[in-house]
């Protein structure tokens, strides 16, 4: 997971490493994503997420459809 | 007799706070013997704690059974230095350098960079926010392979 400075420099690494565009986002929704995901890290209890939960995650990010489904 | 399932756990759960505990106090994620040490626990026991943990990809280990990444953090030098104050750390890719600030609900600087052209592009959070931060992240592989290809990923 990288950033970029624009959608033309993403074009441009995926040419150079010959990959097929991913998903992108912006640096805010990463953000955001990054709290939901990470902001309970540090309790005892701590248990990775679900499939379903990790899902409903990125759906708050506005994150969906098949690049981002789980199964 | 070997631990029950239970004790498993519960081992499990004072290994990963022993982990990151030590990761945010020194900079550096433990190796297996000061993570042994921390817990007055045997190497071998706690190998055995990183084998399960790293099932839930949270820890993933080197090929000599050190930890890799115990994320957000990352073990080994990466282009994802992150700042809280006098402390650094290095994160595994964008959205875990974005990880420390929000796990540890601080203010954080990110010396990150364009992954196309390397040119600099500064992150910084402030008060739980981000400051002027622009940028596109790219995710390279589908979410449902990302344990497939990881460093693609």
């Amino acid at each position: 997971m990288l950033l970029f400075r624009s959608e033309l420099h993403v074009d441009r690494w995926c040419r150079q490493w010959k990959r097929s565009r991913g998903g992108t986002l912006s640096i805010a929704q990463g953000w955001k994503l990054a709290q939901l995901w990470y902001g309970d890290r540090l309790t005892v209890k701590w248990n990775p997420k679900t499939v379903e939960q990790a899902e409903a995650t990125f759906a708050e990010v506005g994150l969906v459809g098949e690049f981002w489904r789980l199964r | 007799m070997s631990p029950s399932p239970r004790s498993d756990d519960e081992f499990d759960q004072r290994l990963r706070i022993a982990v990151y505990r030590h990761t945010i106090r020194s900079g550096c994620v433990p190796t297996v013997a000061q993570a042994a040490a921390a817990l007055k626990s045997s190497v071998r026991q706690v190998r055995s704690g990183l084998q399960r943990l790293s099932q839930t990809h949270a820890f993933m280990l080197q090929e000599n059974g050190e930890l890799w990444r115990a994320a957000p953090f990352s073990a080994v030098p990466t282009a994802f230095p992150v700042s809280i104050g006098k402390r650094s750390w290095f994160a595994n890719c964008i959205w875990d350098a974005l990880g420390i600030p929000a796990m540890l609900r601080k203010d954080a600087r990110i010396a990150a960079a364009c992954g196309c052209c390397n040119l600099e592009m500064p992150i910084q959070v402030k008060g739980g926010r981000l400051v002027a931060a622009k940028g596109i992240i790219h995710i390279a592989v589908p979410a449902r392979e990302w344990y497939k290809d990881v460093v693609f990923t």
